[in-house]
């Protein structure tokens, strides 16, 4: 349970419409207790003839508590439905807060995509837990203590027949069941996982399966799979019925007690006959409040592991920084790593071995090297997306550096940049809220973008631009930034040849005293260069200007000459 | 539109006869139940009678209250049967139809919302079976038989009730179908929402960069309680129809108990007995009339899904034909394409009327810019897009009349980013070949140059790669390729040459492995390196779709402006 306790933290924050939903929850749901029971009252009391002034009266407290019972439903619903929008609103904000420090880190990873829908879903599920986990039990013994109390003035035994019912349709049956699909419900979430994975590998291996034969087998596997799913599932849904049948049952059962018991004294004269009517129907209704219970388990293990699978996203543990150290904002400092070796998180192969890289002020180096050589990773731990020793800033270890002075001091272009749905403008402003229109459109015809125009609308992910231009406009972004340090990861991966040149040439222009750091999958476009670094496996191969390593006809010699005769 | 969901449930005859006598026990243990209790009542309270006396009604009222419970799981359970089944009939025909299809270029970057529909939308149908009919049924009968038994005792109650019972699904009509689509407009709306709360989480770096994440964090919070204050407005629409129809079924409830009150005390026409009878059926009637309201409103979510899935199964299929022929020779054959034509459904690109002969143990480089058209050649050679005109023979037979089997066991295609299942790397290797030793399996991973690495394993040719299981480099993933050739040992092979990524490792032992491979097979590459190309038997220069011209790197050096200007393109590069 104590996976839920961030739920419980942002719900206790609504109070006031926590405990109206739970005030008109109860009232409409003692009304209809109400209700039965006086005109179970009333035509035994007619039975015995009465005046027709007593009849009035009686049948206007029918129509009273009718009407009390809808208008508590429709309030009830309106103050439930209230604090569960306004709990998800608190959670998305405190999962925002949670996500700040560490999303750096996981966007970075394989299908971060997936994960981060995942979180979204799983925040969204948990709405449920308040609507159908937290309050109806609450209302449902509020009813309950208060119908067993008023029974209590008529008979003893049926209150006490009425508290056991109450504690099996509330409590044991719905515990027992809610234990039961624990561990169903495991089975056939790991199941389905499979399944959809399999499924997945069904379409992306698509063209591999068709010509090693082996695309009926994998049919056949994903039906037995789908089968077996399907039986687990059918399961949980039978045993779902029989739970339903089992609670109807039972209480039922308590009704059918009520009246033998009842009638036994009433024959045995320890019971008024007038009242026998008016408890069989209290009993009948009071227990159709228990309907609701049956499908807390469910949405109870569903939260459960929603906020299990909530509270496992983690970065990796950060040490606090300790001593606050500043990095300078005005001018150009050095970068350092001294043999870094470094892995990412959950996984055994050296992403980094024994690196050491020394970039003066002012200095320009690129990292060169095949897909998976490690050459993003270094960029990685300088903006301390992940937490690794041996890395100096300015001369300080980044660890005494806290994130946000890294990335102040920084201009970064990363593989993937976030576009959000906005004007081209309200993009460029990121960057700074005071930019007038003449620098931003400025900045655009730098990288070659002066067909946007500031108010063209971009989509949610910058949807409707293209590779090519979202990497030129996150250049843009980080040109109006005007830090002195920066960081380009692949920033011209998706553009043609010639506009790199020319966007380089630009940058380079402008970060002449500056520091930057390079990772290119070309290698072209690199004399400018102070120092590069050849990469493969993790490892350092071999570095030095663009003059150099060509003359030694080394490792970045040969890769080049392969990319030269790559013709397209 | 036709229910689709209702022609599935047809297959279902016994389970429908079931559920219908079902409901009709269910109705009857209702009005026995309330008969029941109203006797033992009545005895004891007006006639006085004696404990023992009502012991038989007391039995036989628990035989009954046991009936209607374990009726209700028996129709459950038929539902959730009827369910289950169906949707693996959905399944199967959802894999067929696709195992079938021709690879199309839609299916690349889609398997997401391909697997969506076999595993989401084919579970949202899973209520029309297993809550929607097994209601429908119970809905049906119960209502009737309360307002018979009602009707029978006293028929002025059942003309009340009859009156008023129109109101409730009238009411539904106008008032519920209304709202109901306003508020799954709404239910869009939060999708659309919690999509723009994605879309700030996954921006959330690229906000941290510019010190802009505390903004975003205030707007998070301003438009979601904004948002709930919309929606709380359309909500109070749907919650004061639901409201409306609780007075509806109160009023009709009070009326038929006022009219209980004045026969029993002013006209004194009526006994207890008959009154306590019809307080208990009358509620019983109006609740399962809103019932099927709600019943409704679970069958249309699985109408929606159905359409996805039958829009997906009905969804013109692209199928490439074979035949019963087998390939008798071990040499590798001879292709032919005549008046090759393919064109895209989704796209202006076409590729037409394309000819040419690819000689047994020859190497042909198809080769062009980017997006002329020769990786789609490329997969009609392989037999996994059909031409929709012209032919392609294989020594002379045509394609279409060859088993798929024996012609996919003649081929290898080695591509950009070849795919590598969850597994363990000796499966990877093995998959497609046959009755394979663990000696066979290590030397083309040798040949492959992938052994070494094996090696630095813990667990060597056992380790778990793919998905869920270590990640490979580029370089390694094409090595990978490479051994599954060498496994196969084809009689041609496709080869898409990768463009960069690749370290120098793998670059040299794909030079070399593919000298090996070609000793004994036809090799056919879309080639992006000028020395691949150079050593090419036979170049097919490719643009916008057409075959320009072909020959040798000397020929067309003398002929083709073309092949001269794409071969120079690299001079420029220097240049730059």
């Amino acid at each position: 349970m104590k996976e839920l306790a961030f739920v419980w933290r942002e719900m206790l924050t609504e109070k006031k419409d926590i405990l109206l939903s739970i005030l008109f929850g109860f009232i409409a749901g003692i009304t209809a207790v109400a209700l039965f029971a006086s005109s179970g009252y009333l035509i035994s009391k007619a039975a015995l003839s009465l005046p027709v002034f007593a009849l009035a009266i009686l049948t206007a407290v029918v129509k009273f508590f009718g009407l009390a019972r809808a208008v508590g439903r429709y309030y009830e619903r309106i103050y439930s439905h209230r604090a569960t929008f306004s709990i998800l609103s608190n959670m998305r904000v405190s999962f925002y807060k949670k996500l700040e420090p560490i999303a750096a880190g996981l966007s970075q990873r394989y299908r971060s995509g997936e994960l981060l829908g995942r979180i979204v879903g799983d925040i969204d599920r948990l709405q449920h837990f308040y609507l159908r986990v937290f309050y109806p039990p609450i209302v449902f013994i509020l009813i309950f203590l208060v119908t067993i109390w008023f029974t209590l003035f008529f008979s003893i035994e049926i209150a006490c027949l009425m508290l056991v019912g109450v504690f099996f349709t509330g409590i044991v049956i719905p515990g027992y069941f809610a234990w039961r699909i624990r561990n169903r419900d495991q089975t056939v979430r790991t199941l389905r996982g499979e399944f959809a994975a399999d499924s997945a590998e069904f379409f992306d291996g698509y063209r591999e399966l068709k010509i090693m034969r082996e695309i009926e087998n994998k049919k056949k596997k994903l039906e037995k799979k789908s089968n077996k799913t399907l039986v687990a599932e059918s399961k949980t849904g039978k045993g779902e019925v029989f739970h339903q049948a089992i609670n109807s049952f039972t209480s039922l059962f308590v009704t059918w007690c009520v009246i033998g018991i009842g009638s036994y004294l009433v024959t045995s004269g320890e019971l008024n006959g007038l009242f026998l009517a008016m408890l069989v129907l209290i009993s009948l209704t009071s227990f159709e409040n228990a309907v609701p219970m049956a499908i807390v388990p469910a949405y109870l293990q569903d939260s459960v592991v929603a906020s299990k699978r909530l509270s496992s996203v983690k970065g990796e543990a950060r040490n606090d920084v300790q001593k606050k150290v500043d990095l300078p904002k005005e001018q150009p400092f050095c970068l350092a790593a001294n043999q870094v070796t470094f892995s990412y998180p959950g996984e055994v192969r050296k992403a980094l071995n024994h690196v050491t890289v020394h970039i003066p002020a002012g200095g320009k180096t690129a990292i060169v090297g095949p897909s998976g050589s490690g050459k993003s990773t270094l960029l990685q731990l300088f903006l301390k997306f992940y937490e690794s020793s041996g890395l100096e800033m300015n001369g300080d270890s980044v660890l005494t550096l806290s994130q946000e002075t890294v990335w102040e001091a920084t201009n970064v272009v990363l593989q993937q940049n976030h576009f959000f749905s906005g004007s081209i403008r309200d993009n460029l402003k990121l960057a700074g809220e005071t930019l007038t229109d003449e620098q931003l459109i400025n900045s655009l015809h730098v990288v070659h973008l002066e067909h946007l125009s500031l108010n063209y609308n971009v989509q949610e992910k910058g949807a409707n631009l293209s590779g090519g231009e979202k990497q030129r406009l996150a250049i843009a972004r980080a040109l109006l930034k005007g830090s002195r340090v920066w960081m380009l990861d692949e920033p011209t991966s998706s553009v043609d040849l010639l506009t790199e040149r020319a966007i380089l040439n630009h940058l380079f222009d402008q970060a002449k005293e500056d520091t930057l750091l390079l990772v290119s999958h070309r290698l072209n476009n690199l004399e400018k260069m102070d120092q590069i670094i050849v990469m493969d496996s993790g490892e350092i191969v071999e570095s030095g200007t663009y003059k150099e390593l060509m003359a030694r006809k080394g490792y970045f010699y040969q890769m080049r000459e392969i990319e030269k005769s790559i013709l397209f | 539109m036709k229910n689709e969901l209702k022609e599935y449930a047809s297959g279902f005859k016994l389970t429908h006869l079931f559920m219908i006598l079902g409901a009709l026990l269910i109705g009857a243990s209702i009005i026995a139940q309330a008969f029941l209790t109203v006797e033992i009542v009545n005895k004891v309270f007006v006639n006085k009678t004696s404990f023992e006396e009502i012991v038989p009604f007391l039995i036989s009222l628990l035989l009954v209250l046991m009936l209607r419970p374990f009726l209700s799981y028996l129709m459950g359970r038929a539902g959730v049967t009827m369910a289950a089944s169906v949707k693996q009939r959905l399944r199967q025909a959802l894999f067929d139809k696709f195992s079938r299809e021709a690879l199309l270029t839609s299916h690349q970057g889609q398997s997401g919302q391909k697997v969506s529909v076999i595993l989401d939308a084919v579970d949202e149908i899973d209520a029309y079976y297993s809550k929607y009919i097994p209601q429908v049924f119970k809905t049906a009968v119960i209502p009737i038989f309360i307002l018979m038994a009602v009707s029978t005792q006293h028929i002025e109650t059942g003309l009340i009730m009859m009156v008023t019972a129109p109101f409730i699904p009238l009411f539904y009509i106008i008032i519920g179908i209304r709202t109901q689509k306003k508020s799954e407009e709404k239910i869009e709306q939060m999708t659309v929402f919690s999509g723009r709360f994605l879309d700030t989480i996954q921006g959330l770096t690229t906000l941290n960069l510019f010190q802009k994440s505390k903004k975003y964090r205030a707007i998070i919070e301003e438009s979601s309680l904004n948002y709930r204050d919309a929606t709380i407005e359309v909500l109070k629409v749907a919650f004061v129809s639901s409201l409306m129809l609780e007075l509806i079924s109160m009023l009709s409830i009070g009326i038929i108990a006022l009219e209980i009150g004045l026969r029993l005390i002013v006209f004194n026409s009526m006994s207890f007995a008959t009154a306590f009878f019809l307080l208990i059926l009358a509620p019983e009637f109006y609740l399962s009339l809103k019932e099927l309201g709600s019943a409704f409103h679970t069958g249309r979510g699985s109408m929606s899904a159905m359409r996805k899935i039958s829009e997906e199964l009905r969804r013109e299929n692209e199928e490439v034909r074979w035949g019963d022929c087998l390939i008798r020779s071990e040499e590798p054959p001879k292709i032919t394409l005549k008046n090759v034509s393919y064109q895209y459904s989704d796209s202006q690109f076409a590729l037409s009327s394309v000819n040419f002969k690819i000689e047994p143990y020859s190497k042909t480089a198809i080769i062009g810019r980017s997006g002329s058209g020769k990786s789609t050649l490329l997969n009609i050679i392989a037999g996994l897009l059909p031409p929709q005109q012209g032919e392609i023979t294989i020594n002379d037979d045509p394609l279409t009349s060859i088993k798929e089997e024996s012609w996919f066991s003649q081929i290898s295609y080695i591509s950009q980013s070849p795919y590598l299942f969850t597994g363990t790397i000796a499966e990877n290797i093995c998959i497609g070949s046959k009755n394979v030793s663990q000696a066979e399996m290590e030397e083309a991973a040798e040949k492959a140059g992938i052994s070494a690495f094996v090696a630095s394993l813990e667990e060597g040719y056992e380790t778990i790669i793919g998905e869920s299981g270590r990640g490979l480099s580029g370089g390694e993933k094409q090595r990978m390729a490479l051994a599954r050739a060498f496994l196969k040992k084809p009689t041609v092979i496709l080869f898409d040459e990768p463009t960069t990524g690749l370290d120098l490792y793998t670059e040299k032992v794909l030079q070399t492995a593919l000298n090996s491979l070609s000793e004994n097979a036809t090799m056919i590459i879309v080639a992006h390196r000028l020395h691949t190309i150079r050593k090419a038997d036979h170049i097919i220069v490719v643009d916008q779709g057409k075959v320009m011209t072909e020959g040798t790197d000397n020929s067309l050096y003398e002929s083709s402006e073309l092949y001269r200007q794409m071969v120079s393109a690299q001079a420029e590069e220097v240049i730059l």
